[in-house]
């Protein structure tokens, strides 16, 4: 079987048992759909009081809102297995992925499903055409393209970078991902402009850690906003430093398992 | 009332537990550094340039942040998590064979955690006074009444996570569970924005439930937006919460154990 046929079937089985428990699949869509939406009674809080934060607008913010939570949505649905790194670790059960014949990043990504992705991509969706609907943003053909395809990109930095936050378990004896779930709210600091941060915070979300890359630069282009729209068409290059980097810490990670001896 | 060594036993080996992993323990603040982090830095913009908001200027903003996230920092080492995957995997019957009240022996277990939080709260707290300035401090009755009020924010918390863990009871996931609750609390507790800035309905609402006495509370006193009888009476509200909640967990208890499912092994 071809191992990208084997990861789509891995995933559709991992469905099917989540379906099973269908009080759960409801509790997790619920949970979504509520954090999401607590993030946005917060950022509605702020703009009843101020027109604009660092030049931008209720409604560009809440785009760059409704990116994160839609590149959120997708690594959920594509890479949820990850969030399992540390206890496959700690437990040796990762033993079982390795004999199989097909890679092991793939293995582990698709080893469950996301239910939360659903009520991630609706909240991001709605979100995301409601921002677009009260905003002037020529629609020409060749911005339509690249936007689709600063868009893709965008939303694979956050799979690869939240693949590789979790790839660091290799590290840690403990089964627990807390690294993990740290590096997630770091991302969650590009919700807001990024201007409003200190210069060495900037540099660090642009480049070594790129979650400005997630939705904050690809917003900026895709709105066509001020000088620095021209930055999102970086996003292919975000993604693909990203890429590679995911790739580099989980072959470093994987070369240091040693199992825990059965 | 047997003796309370047992309990003393739990707590030493809970501190004992976070020690050993005490890297991993660090890194679970780590979220919350950050939260409080991106919420220094968008208020710093937003009151630098228009003096203060709903009663809120930068210095008392800050002192605002810097408590809630010491009060968000008590009782948030996974103990509802641990508690969920034993009663999902059944060791949980282990628990109940020991001649312990379970809801006391998980106690015990989070205040042995809640020493090492408040210590890692307390670095943060310092090294953040010293990157943004110092804080306007307030005067002695209200500095007891403030540290009266956060000592009460640990059992009130407790008690809130402990309800939200018997949900696994009845679920076979405990992910979503955690997250409503968090998403909830955050809103309601003054965690997400001081309270003050939401419409008057939903202040009210949140000003009447137990979640703004495990964050909202003790940043009020210590800022002296609450101050005399409405001081008094925020402390009095998380200790009448707790005695109304410790009474609620008792009796659902006694239902969530009917519940109990454990397979062979």
């Amino acid at each position: 079987m071809h191992p990208v046929r084997f990861y789509l079937r891995s995933l559709a089985v991992h469905l099917r048992a989540a379906l099973e428990y269908e009080a759960d699949f409801w509790i997790l869509v619920g949970a979504a759909v509520l954090t999401q939406l607590v993030g946005l009674v917060f950022i509605a809080t702020v703009f009843r009081r101020v027109p604009q934060v660092n030049g931008w607008s209720l409604w560009e913010v809440l785009f760059i809102f409704a990116m994160l939570i839609l590149a959120q949505g997708t690594g959920e649905l594509l890479a949820e297995g990850c969030w399992a790194i540390a206890g496959l670790v700690s437990t040796g059960e990762l033993d079982r992925m390795l004999v199989r014949p097909y890679p092991v990043v793939l293995q582990i990504c698709s080893s469950r499903f996301g239910m939360n992705a659903v009520g991630n991509l609706a909240v991001g969706g709605i979100l995301g055409g409601a921002a677009l609907a009260h905003l002037p943003v020529r629609w020409t053909p060749g911005h339509v393209l690249l936007s689709l395809v600063v868009f893709a990109c965008a939303m694979l930095v956050k799979v690869a970078l939240v693949v590789a936050a979790n790839a660091t378990s290799f590290w840690s004896t403990s089964p627990n991902n807390t690294f993990a779930i740290g590096m997630d709210h770091l991302g969650n600091l590009t919700r807001y402009p990024l201007s409003i941060y200190w210069s060495g915070l900037r540099a660090l979300l642009s480049t070594a850690v790129p979650f400005a890359f997630v939705g904050f630069f690809p917003a900026s282009f895709i709105l066509g906003h001020g000088g620095i729209a021209w930055l999102g068409l970086l996003t292919p290059v975000a993604a693909g430093y990203s890429v590679v980097l995911t790739l580099l810490v989980f072959r470093l990670g994987l070369r240091r398992y040693e199992s825990t001896g059965h | 009332m047997t003796s309370l060594r047992p309990y003393v036993g739990l707590a030493l080996a809970a501190w004992r537990s976070v020690q050993a992993y005490r890297a991993t323990f660090v890194l679970g603040l780590l979220m919350l550094v950050f939260n409080l982090l991106a919420m220094l830095a968008l208020w710093q913009v937003l009151l630098r340039s228009r003096g203060s908001l709903a009663g809120f200027d930068w210095p008392h903003m800050k002192a605002y942040l810097l408590v809630v996230f010491v009060a968000n920092c008590l009782v948030s080492t996974y103990s509802d998590y641990t508690m969920a995957m034993r009663i999902q995997s059944g060791l949980v019957a282990l628990d109940l064979t020991k001649p312990l009240d379970y809801q006391a022996a998980r106690f015990a277990e989070t205040l042995g955690r809640v020493a090492l939080e408040l210590l890692t709260a307390g670095a943060v707290t310092v090294a953040a006074v010293l990157a943004f300035g110092g804080l306007p401090l307030p005067g002695p009755g209200q500095l007891a009444l403030f540290v009266v009020s956060l000592a009460a924010v640990v059992p009130l918390k407790f008690l809130i996570v402990y309800l939200t863990g018997m949900v696994c009871f009845w679920t076979q996931d405990y992910l979503g569970v955690n997250w409503a609750r968090v998403a909830v609390s955050a809103l309601l507790s003054g965690t997400l924005i001081p309270l003050a800035f939401l419409p008057g309905w939903l202040r009210d609402v949140a000003f009447a439930l137990p979640f703004q006495g495990t964050a909202s509370a003790p940043a009020l006193l210590f800022i002296g937006q609450a101050t005399g009888a409405r001081a008094v009476g925020l402390v009095a509200g998380q200790l009448a919460w707790t005695v109304a909640l410790c009474a609620g967990t008792r009796w659902a208890w006694r239902f969530a154990l009917r519940q109990l499912t454990v397979h062979g092994g």
